[in-house]
């Protein structure tokens, strides 16, 4: 296991990548290790509003010289995101990372299927990006209501591409790529006889949902990276438990945030 | 200058005046690289009950104007768990060990310290009479002071160790459960839990928790937490007070000390910073040296009335 340590970092770069999302890259010192699927939580203001720190999936680490550039993309959805969204660059913040486990990413796959919907990217581009660098061969299914909220539509391409494989775009409403939800483009490759040895997701729970009904379908091994409401990261809390198909409850910080779908309790299973 | 950090609580002396509660710091274990229990004044662990606990249905916490409110339903993997797997990894690193003691009758907290009481290493129990949100028990023992003497009488009966009762805020008569557990033979007194509170969606028209309320933390609730203090310290100035309740700083303790706690305990502040005891304990020396205070001691109840 990486050792969790509460960084200082310091605000790189903001980019808006779309009416509601933005990319955050923030430097730590020194080397930062982390793998696809953990997150990280980030202060957004020094004081007690809000309260708590957020929690991000990680969207990228690269390791530069005497330091690490850690990458986030953020949805702004409340206080705490919008006051990240104007972060003056220089100024510092607080991020507790890395936290969590990651995506299985065993390097004999035959071929993956990552499946990301909406500001559920982040930790599907991080696993394509270290993916496409080991040259295991993965499909991306990117999908998002409109357009305008497909996110980092060209670094995915570029992903999947290195490892010929294929980058599928769907929206809600057809503006662009397949005019379907993005588990519907799975399932018609799947049905016309496309193989995966497993299937890695993070996204809107109803797309989990049908997600897990189509791998139950296929008898596909589905990894789910969850989001829940968390104050602590680190398993102190409990306020961001799961259900287990065994009927615990555990925390998502610490046995998650991502789990195999099939040890999920029947709320996922529709 | 040096400051001595030591304080006495009854017949318990601890290192430094700076507790993790219960609650917020797993069962001592779950944060070592950020805060060793064993630098603390005291662990309190989450609390205990006979058999494990699964806990409450989500949404379980959500975020408030200066805090949270949670409603986990004290789920904890039972006494027998924590005396095999962690007990003897904090007795081994010398960390002063306080068992939160739960239950949803009466015998069941006597049940939790018999268990206990086979095993070295705990230095107090800490009756948790004051959990807002479980159905069953806790709570009705903290807001009855007939109950609570009962309750406070069959777990000193079942311990020479040392013995707090950890008080509702939500008692109808503070001062009067708090003699209530004193009368019952309590060593100290914990104060205070969380303040019933409660979230609503405007959107949905729902309570956001699952369980409709739960319990209010942070600074929000430190205001009130400190006029408790005040107020039982007043009545029963001999007894042992925690103090707890949106402690963040090292001057937040102080103000607990002033008025009548002899050691505070950090909560919610833990969620935030893995390291608060310890970021805390370094402020509170500080402003100790700054201050001229030779010994921590010395705050304890040295309010001034004006």
């Amino acid at each position: 296991m990486i050792a969790r340590r509460d960084l200082a970092v310091c605000v790189a770069a903001r980019t808006d990548l779309s009416p509601t999302c933005f990319r955050l890259t923030l430097t730590a010192e020194g080397p930062v290790e982390a793998v696809p699927g953990q997150f990280g939580m980030l202060s957004c203001v020094e004081g007690f509003d809000p309260f708590l720190r957020r929690a991000f999936s990680l969207a990228g680490v690269s390791q530069r010289r005497g330091s690490t550039e850690v990458e986030f993309l953020i949805k702004e959805v409340g206080k705490g995101t919008t006051l990240l969204r104007h972060a003056t660059p220089g100024s510092e913040l607080r991020l507790l990372a890395p936290l969590g486990n990651g995506f299985s990413l065993d390097p004999g796959a035959h071929r993956l299927a990552l499946v990301a919907g909406g500001i559920g990217l982040p930790p599907v581009l991080f696993a394509a990006e270290v993916l496409a660098g080991r040259e295991t061969r993965f499909d991306l299914y990117l999908g998002a209501a409109n357009v305008a909220e497909l996110l980092e539509v060209e670094r995915c391409g570029k992903a999947a591409a290195a490892v010929g494989g294929e980058a599928v775009l769907t929206t809600d409403d057809g503006s662009r790529g397949e005019h379907a939800f993005v588990t519907t483009a799975l399932a018609r490759r799947l049905s016309q006889g496309r193989v995966y040895d497993r299937v890695l997701a993070c996204g809107p729970t109803p797309m989990l949902a049908a997600l897990t009904e189509l791998a139950r379908e296929h008898a596909l091994e589905t990894e789910l990276s969850l989001e829940e409401p968390m104050a602590c990261g680190v398993g102190v809390c409990l306020g961001c438990v799961v259900e287990l198909a065994d009927g615990r409850y555990v925390p998502t910080c610490k046995e998650g945030p991502v789990f195999p779908a099939a040890r999920l309790a029947a709320r996922w299973w529709p | 200058m040096s400051v001595r950090l030591g304080v006495e609580l009854g017949k318990l002396a601890v290192a430094n005046p700076i507790m993790a509660a219960s609650g917020t710091f797993g069962y001592g274990l779950d944060l070592l690289e950020f805060c060793p229990p064993e630098r603390l004044g005291a662990v309190v662990t989450k609390g205990l009950s006979p058999k494990p606990r699964r806990g409450s249905p989500t949404p379980r916490i959500v975020e408030t104007a200066a805090g949270m409110i949670n409603a986990i339903g004290l789920q904890n993997i039972g006494v027998e768990a924590f005396c095999i797997e962690a007990l003897p990894v904090l007795r081994q690193r010398g960390a002063v060990v306080a068992v939160n003691v739960f239950g949803e009758r009466m015998e069941e907290y006597v049940e939790v310290i018999e268990r206990c009481e086979r095993e070295e290493g705990i230095a107090a129990y800490e009756l948790n009479v004051s959990c807002p949100n479980v159905t069953a028990g806790g709570i009705e023992f903290g807001h009855d002071p007939a109950q609570l003497e009962r309750l406070t009488r069959m777990g000193r009966a079942a311990t020479r160790r040392v013995l707090w009762v950890k008080l509702s805020p939500n008692a109808p008569d503070l001062v009067g459960t708090a003699r209530a557990a004193v009368d019952g033979g309590a060593d100290g007194l914990t104060l205070i839990n969380t303040l019933r509170a409660m979230a609503i969606d405007a959107e949905k028209r729902r309570p956001v928790l699952a369980r409709g309320c739960g319990g209010l933390s942070g600074p929000a609730i430190k205001p009130i937490a400190l006029r408790m203090v005040w107020e039982v310290h007043r009545a029963l100035p001999s007894v042992p007070l925690v103090g707890i309740g949106g402690v963040e700083t090292g001057r937040d303790v102080v103000e607990f000390l002033l008025a009548g706690a002899s050691a505070v305990q950090v909560g919610t502040a833990i969620f935030r910073d893995p390291a608060a005891p310890l970021h805390i304990l370094g402020e509170l020396e500080r402003f100790c040296a700054e201050h001229g205070i030779a010994e921590v001691r010395e705050l304890v109840g040295a309010l001034e009335w004006h």
